[in-house]
């Protein structure tokens, strides 16, 4: 039996390194001193862990301005697409009406629109209304680059939960509004979480709007643009760079450890049913 | 309270299903279902807005671009012409676009089988495993989903630097002496494999826990009965496991299509579509032509096209989901 | 009830907005901060003109000017062309931009750059240096005012070359390959040359009679290809193999003072200021620099060079466009030129003012080699043949073991396309 399962848990293992190994490379990379990195052989255990590629990333120019900036657009773009979609994803999952199949036909082709290409279309749209160089223009914009797939994944977490719920609840005297406060919000929530998430990076990594709308304002300029010059600003040092890219990945991280279980099991009941 | 206009709740058919008549009465029911109905679209209209603003319009404004003559001088000074097809004359005529749209297939095609045959292997591993082990598999590619892809875009230049990239280093001490300071980003072939490797490594987690989902619904009695027909478990995975999945493999597949057409950050960031054009796809084509060149209406006729060969894609897939909105909610 | 629910959903949408707008009221923003009566924004390219030099350049400016407050933001060459472009076409743009001399043409042409003919005379234009003024000029007027020229020179390391024994600079080429070949041993690298210095190639070229593009009639022709061309690729190949720059990347990444500064490279090609990022890197270095004219194929002649070079722009979108004039006027002006030429061994943009370099051992060296300076072909599509990096590819390609010939018939048509384009 144990035997037979061997290749099994061997393609298991397989998978666990292919998956883990960059990651791990890049964090242990961080905490290397220069001279370790520039070893011939590399060390796959850092033998003497040094903080000192983490203080050049910290201490270089604006870091923690633009980490703060991208944290503000990209939490108002998440919390701005969840409170529209939860609505919409509503109507989906739980009406119907004349134009229902339209709508989620629409909400499916946005998810291909060519973002990179409208570069030009939002650049002019943005000049034109006075939101060049603002940071809420962005906010904007990862907010509706995120809205079709948090609708999508939304709406599968909705029609995930029996209706019956809210039916027995408002027989029991409570209002709709109050049946989805109290009934479908809480069910709702895990499925919020994981979806926030997905958004959350979305609009944590984007780079070509940041680049393009923040022009002369610098001090607004978001994390993925700055590290974008990681080559200009770090050189050579792959220390500090690797230090940059941990820290840049930190804060999704922190989400996805503390909701890891919920997010999984979340993602998972809104994917069957979407 | 029960005219809170249970009708539009879960009807059994489409918006003209007759009211049943509340405790009101039938006047008060037509009322009411009348102001009902308008529920949905005001829900659906903040939506609608924002997509139309914010999405519509500049697409709008895109496919007008595509038909004017707009370089630096028009974006700076405004005051386009209008030039009619020239510039679908000039992007379609050149054979350059062309071996862009072939490419552009081609880079799909593969990240999106690779993706697929390496996730349905995955979950049906995970299904397979004992539970510690699950769990950590499972942590795992959940740990690669949450890696953004400009990290993950860095770590890859990292692992395939040509001199201290540890990617060489196993290589060489494997054997393969030719790899020593091998510059994986100076060659085509291997900058095109190092970006799908990454492309694939980036998505898979996604679809494998998805489906991996997917399979913990199908119910254990069918898996028996089949096996109990002396079936294989080739024959189970086609009689029974892609059968119960067949629309969760269709969203996933069409999902991974829609993101790997469209995937622009990596590319754009390890190789900018070269060396020699040998990772130009059409999304970074247009951002070249655009950005690059400052052929702005170029630009806008290409992914204007872009858009269109997305969707004579996606259509099959688009015309069975349009159909199947229908009957299930 | 319901009325109730629509209520909550238009709160939940408010806040969302209002959160989403909140976030970037917050940020302060110094560039528009209520401080100075007038804040000017300058946009300087990484590593033209040293931190401090830019730094008391502003000191001195803003106690000169009071309720004038410089913001100078320093950008990076990546993508400089859709940067600036985007600057010209906004409503609000920096007030004065630095741009390279091969580029100035195209934004001059735009329409988005302030014309500053009738301040030539003042500026005192007649003195101009040629290389740095015609580009700006577009149809008899001035749009690009000239900031300072440069050209390459070969940096040494001098410790290095004592411990090999080499007493002497090369004068050709021969001797070149031959000293470099003596340094390349033992942990040093003779010369760190990355594999897409194409400026350098472009010398080579010259050095051997072709040219990057040839115009007949009114028809370009990407000259790549041709034996002369040809050629000096070879001798690029040749001398890239003596030291360990990469040959899928160029001089900025990672920027190559950096490499030299570890102290293990023997020589570097760089415009003589580069050794001052040097030194910042590694104190150790100084006093330890040489500079020498990079050889030519005989004694007589020194190698041929790209004449590089900045203009200063004001965009029609700024807003304190006489502001910005004043700033133009100090950093054309004889004070900031004396001081930039002493510090980073710049040519001056006034022919009258070369007498400051005298004494520098760079400068000299840069002299020499300016008497076979040439310029990139005169298009204005000439810098999306930059944009598109059809020269470093095709050298990447060459170098890494890629048919050269064909290489080069390959990127020569792309470079005639991209200069055919009507615009």
């Amino acid at each position: 039996m144990r035997l037979r399962r061997l290749p099994l848990n061997l393609a298991a293992l397989a998978v666990l390194v292919v998956s883990v190994f960059p990651v791990y490379w890049m964090v242990v990379t961080a905490f290397k001193p220069t001279r370790d990195i520039q070893a011939d052989t590399p060390q796959f255990i850092p033998l003497h862990p040094t903080l000192e590629h983490f203080r050049t990333a910290v201490g270089a120019d604006g870091f923690g301005l633009f980490w703060r900036n991208s944290l503000l657009v990209s939490a108002g773009a998440v919390l701005l697409a969840l409170a529209v979609a939860m609505l919409a994803a509503f109507a989906v999952a739980r009406m119907r009406w004349r134009g229902r199949k339209a709508f989620i036909l629409m909400v499916f082709i946005a998810q291909m629109a060519p973002w990179e290409a409208l570069l030009i279309p939002m650049f002019i749209i943005a000049r034109d209304t006075g939101m060049l160089d603002k940071l809420s223009m962005l906010t904007l914009i990862y907010f509706i680059v995120t809205l079709p797939f948090t609708i999508v994944t939304l709406r599968g977490f909705i029609a995930a939960i029996p209706a019956e719920l809210e039916e027995a609840a408002q027989m029991d005297g409570a209002s709709r509004a109050v049946a989805f406060r109290r009934v479908v919000l809480p069910l709702l929530a895990p499925g919020l979480m994981s979806t926030s998430l997905f958004g959350f990076i979305t609009a944590w990594n984007e780079f070509a709007f940041a680049n393009a709308l923040i022009i002369k304002n610098q001090d607004d300029r978001t994390l993925p643009v700055w590290l974008s010059s990681f080559g200009n600003i770090f050189g050579t040092d792959w220390g500090a760079t690797m230090a940059a890219a941990t820290l840049f990945m930190v804060p999704v991280l922190l989400i996805f450890l503390a909701l890891q279980r919920r997010v999984t099991t979340g993602f998972i009941a809104g994917a069957v049913k979407g | 309270m029960i005219s809170e206009a249970p009708e539009t709740y879960r009807p059994p058919a489409g918006p003209h299903t007759p009211t049943r008549p509340g405790p009101g009465g039938r006047r008060r029911a037509a009322k009411v279902s009348r102001a009902a109905a308008a529920w949905p679209y005001l829900l659906v209209l903040p939506t609608v807005v924002g997509t139309a603003y914010l999405l519509l319009y500049p697409l709008l404004r895109n496919v007008v671009i595509s038909f004017q003559h707009f370089r630096t001088g028009e974006l700076i000074r405004g005051g386009a012409a209008f030039v009619g097809l020239e510039n679908y004359q000039d992007v379609l005529g050149s054979p350059e676009f062309w071996t862009v749209v072939r490419r552009t297939l081609a880079w799909t095609a593969v990240n999106v089988v690779l993706i697929m045959v390496i996730s349905t292997l995955t979950a049906l591993m995970i299904a397979r495993l004992g539970r510690r082990m699950r769990l950590a598999v499972m942590s795992a590619l959940v740990l690669t989903w949450a890696t953004p892809v400009l990290a993950a875009t860095t770590i890859f230049q990292w692992l395939f630097q040509s001199r201290l990239g540890v990617v060489n280093w196993l290589l060489v001490t494997a054997g393969f002496d030719s790899f020593d300071g091998y510059s994986w980003f100076a060659d085509g072939d291997s900058t095109f494999a190092i970006l799908v490797l990454l492309v694939v490594w980036q998505s898979v987690p996604f679809a494998a826990l998805t489906l991996y989902a997917g399979l913990t619904t199908i119910p254990a009695e069918l898996y028996e009965s089949a096996r109990i027909d002396g079936a294989g478990s080739w024959q189970v995975f086609r009689g029974v496991t892609f059968p119960m999945l067949r629309s969760l493999f269709g969203l996933i597949t069409s999902l991974q299509v829609i993101w790997v057409f469209k995937c622009f950050a990596q590319i754009w960031a390890i190789s900018q579509g070269g060396p020699d054009d040998a990772t130009t796809t059409l999304p970074v084509y247009a951002f070249q032509v655009a950005q690059s060149l400052h052929r702005y209406d170029l630009g806008s006729a290409i992914s204007t096209l872009t858009v269109l060969i997305l969707l004579a894609v996606l259509v099959v897939h688009l015309r069975r989901m349009y159909s199947r909105e229908g009957e299930e909610l | 009830m319901r009325s109730r629910f629509l209520a909550a959903a238009a709160v939940l949408t408010i806040t969302a907005v209002l959160t989403a707008c909140s976030s970037s009221t917050e940020s302060p923003g110094p560039a528009g901060s209520a401080a100075a009566p007038t804040t000017l924004t300058v946009w300087v390219m990484r590593d033209s003109v040293s931190d401090s030099l830019l730094k008391s350049f502003a000191a001195d400016y803003q106690a000169a000017h009071s309720g004038v407050t410089l913001d100078i933001q320093i950008q990076e060459w990546d993508g400089i062309g859709q940067k600036v472009t985007s600057a010209l076409a906004s409503n609000d743009a920096p007030d004065v931009i630095e741009v390279g001399n091969t580029q100035v043409a195209e934004y001059a042409a735009s329409g988005g750059v302030k014309d500053l003919t009738d301040k030539a005379a003042e500026l005192n234009g007649t003195d101009w240096l040629p290389g740095l003024a015609e580009p700006g000029k577009i149809d008899g007027r001035q749009y690009g005012i000239p900031w300072y020229a440069a050209n390459r020179v070969v940096i040494y390391n001098k410790d290095l070359f004592a411990k090999a024994g080499v007493t002497a600079p090369p004068k050709t080429r021969d001797e070149w390959i031959d000293i470099t070949t003596k340094l390349n041993k033992g942990g040093a690298q003779g010369i760190y040359l990355p594999g897409q210095n194409w400026y350098t190639l472009a010398g080579f070229i010259w050095d051997e009679g072709g040219d990057l593009a040839v115009q007949e009639g009114t028809t370009w022709k990407g000259a790549l290809d041709t034996p002369q061309a040809l050629a000096g690729m070879d001798f690029y190949k040749k001398l890239q193999a003596l030291g360990d720059g990469p040959r899928d990347s160029d001089e900025a990444n990672p920027p190559q003072a950096d490499v030299f500064a570890k102290g293990d490279v023997a020589q570097l090609i760089s415009a003589p200021g580069g050794a001052v990022a040097i030194e910042k890197a590694n104190p150790e270095l100084k006093g330890k620099l040489g500079f020498f004219p990079i050889p030519g194929k005989t004694a007589d002649k020194p190698g041929a060079v790209f004449t590089g070079g900045s203009d200063l722009i004001i965009p029609e979108a700024s807003k304190n466009q006489d502001a910005a004039y004043e700033v133009v006027k100090a950093l054309a002006g004889e004070k900031f030129q004396t001081d930039m030429a002493k510090e980073m061994s710049y040519v001056p943009n006034r022919v009258s003012l070369a007498g400051v370099l005298s004494g520098s051992e760079g400068a000299a060296a840069m002299a020499v080699g300016a008497a076979n300076g040439h310029a990139t072909p005169n298009s204005p599509n000439w810098a999306a043949v930059e944009a598109k990096n059809v020269i470093k590819e095709y050298m990447t390609a060459a170098l890494t073991g890629g048919d050269a010939a064909a290489e080069a018939a390959k990127a020569s048509q792309v470079i005639g396309e991209i200069l055919n384009t009507k615009s």
